[in-house]
């Protein structure tokens, strides 16, 4: 009889999970960056998020320059046109 | 702090990094899920905090005296002042203006006025939710189900546990403080399969739900007299897709969310509209607090131990309590008398001597489908509507064709389709994908779920709906 097959260290470590919930956050804050930094602009009335607000902006800078922000903007166009949804 | 948001993203990552680092100092790390729990539900009203420590403290309290195991006087009045209390506060933040209300209709018909005012208190959030857990609770210690915990911290932690605090599932007491006596192991758990179920919650809210209920449930409901006969009988079915996507996207966040963090939650969805009948529906729809009701209330008035007739009555109670649990309203109630009535013909339909010569049948097992389906979304239409006279209005629109063409857009019908497809599909296949993933390792894992989010963030429109369960 087989034995059974030990489950891969990335589906029982935390810490696996934690990197790839982590990369996953990450590569779709860098694909929409604008999302993140309207919610930081909204809430820097009192300035305190300026740091984390100037890091998003260095993102949005990065991925608009490499054309990944456009790629994610083209695609939500083309999809609101598709489904006739103007306002999205 | 509402799931599909970037503020309960931000706060997710930062409470598993928490969550996990404390895991090996089990009670330090059970302060700090009570921390973020406060802190999420703080984040709607913190004045509110105090209510949802008030509810855990009576809970532990009274969940002390009434342990089985003690042999103390009054157990049961105990018991009842728990409950009263639990249900008493309920009571006064969610129904005592509709009282009021009724309470002086009635006076002004019999010609006299009351001397009543309304109290217009604001209704905490997730105070349905946070009472059955309490009830859950003292209710499981008297009946000797379990042992009450010597620990007013897991207490707490159970009724205040953010995961389901705001729309459930409904976690009963025996299933979740167990979890707590030790820590949880990451191995018990499929990332790869509660990834999928969080992924799959968002797009079922934010794709499905959002879109139909922004670009027509909304509109129709709002004014049905614009709306020609088709578009609000369309309406009614996609208000029955809509309500699914959006509630069961949130129990499957909550589960996907809990499980990551190394707790188990129950199922609480299982393909409702497949249901052959409307007790199977039961079964499926919110089985939490169906299975809830049936062991609270249901079962305490007699069940179907007391013939027919009895078990008539206790299925109408039942069904009138869920009916007003959802809210104050007559619609509400009518709601939860349709569903009482169609139980009480269901529940003798099926033992009748018919059921069993014709009623098991490929043609009956349709017709029972189709039955079913169709009660279901007709009932929806009383869920939905703000009122009785919005729901003659609409049901008047129906009646009498005003002539217009139909504005449906045309991204309904393939929503629409979508909804299908969620009551279809085998339900093992995600498991079944999240085991590959846990297996092929974290970039494939990563990059699926990249490229799902992904995915779902080009097709969410900019408008979104609240949750549909947030106000219950």
């Amino acid at each position: 009889m087989a034995e059974p097959r030990a489950k891969p260290p990335s589906s029982t470590s935390p810490w696996a999970w934690l990197r790839i919930l982590y990369a996953v956050l990450a590569l779709t804050v860098f694909a929409f960056p604008g999302g993140m930094v309207d919610w930081l602009d909204e809430r820097n009335a009192s300035g305190w998020l300026t740091a984390p607000l100037a890091v998003a902006r260095g993102i949005d800078a990065a991925s608009a320059a490499v054309g990944v922000k456009g790629v994610g903007q083209q695609l939500r166009g083309w999809f609101a046109a598709a489904i006739g949804d103007g306002d999205t | 702090m509402l799931f599909p948001t970037i503020d309960f993203g931000l706060f997710f990552a930062f409470s598993f990094i928490l969550v996990w680092g404390l895991n090996p100092y089990n009670t330090v790390k059970k302060y700090v899920l009570l921390g973020l729990s406060l802190a999420f539900y703080a984040s709607w009203n913190w004045r509110f905090m105090l209510l949802l420590l008030a509810s855990g403290a009576i809970s532990y309290l009274v969940g002390l005296y009434v342990d089985a195991a003690a042999q103390r006087p009054f157990r049961r009045v105990a018991l009842g002042v728990g409950v009263a209390l639990d249900l008493g506060i309920l009571a006064y933040f969610k129904y005592l203006d509709f009282f009021i209300a009724q309470a002086l209709n009635l006076a002004h018909m019999l010609g006299f006025d009351l001397p009543l005012g309304f109290v217009n208190v604001t209704l905490p959030v997730a105070i349905s939710f946070l009472t059955f857990h309490a009830i859950s609770y003292v209710v499981d210690v008297y009946r000797g189900r379990l042992a009450a915990s010597r620990s007013p911290l897991d207490v707490v932690l159970y009724v205040s546990f953010f995961p389901h605090l705001v729309a459930g599932p409904i976690v009963r007491a025996h299933v979740f403080l167990p979890q707590l006596a030790t820590p949880p192991r990451a191995g018990d758990f499929s990332f790869g399969e509660n990834m999928l179920l969080i992924l799959g919650g968002l797009f079922k809210k934010m794709v499905i739900a959002n879109y139909l209920a922004v670009r027509f449930v909304d509109p129709v409901f709002t004014d049905p007299s614009q709306f020609s006969r088709f578009d609000l009988i369309m309406a009614v079915y996609a208000y029955a897709v809509q309500i699914y996507a959006d509630f069961s996207a949130y129990t499957d966040i909550a589960i996907g969310v809990a499980a990551l963090l190394g707790y188990h939650f129950p199922q609480n969805f299982n393909q409702p509209y497949r249901a052959l009948g409307i007790g199977d529906f039961w079964r499926r729809w919110h089985m939490t607090l169906s299975s809830w009701l049936r062991d609270y209330l249901y079962i305490p008035l007699g069940g179907n131990r007391h013939g027919a007739l009895a078990t008539a009555r206790n299925l109408m109670i039942t069904m009138l309590l869920g009916g007003l649990w959802h809210g104050a309203n007559w619609t509400f109630l009518i709601w939860g008398a349709m569903h009482g009535c169609a139980l009480v013909l269901d529940h003798a339909w099926r033992r009748s001597a018919a059921f069993a010569r014709w009623g098991e049948g490929p043609v009956a097992r349709v017709v029972d489908w189709a039955l079913t389906f169709n009660f279901v979304c007709l009932t929806w239409l009383f869920f939905r509507a703000p009122s009785l006279e919005a729901v003659g209005q609409f049901l008047g629109g129906v009646w009498t064709d005003n002539g217009a063409a139909s504005t449906m857009p045309a991204v309904v019908l393939p929503l629409i389709a979508c909804g299908a497809l969620t009551q279809i599909a085998p339900s093992r296949a995600r498991a079944a994908i999240g085991v590959v993933l846990d297996n092929r390792g974290a970039f494939a894992s990563a990059a699926v779920g990249f490229v799902l989010l992904y995915a779902i963030v080009v097709m969410a429109p900019s408008a979104a709906a609240p949750f549909i369960y947030f106000q219950f």
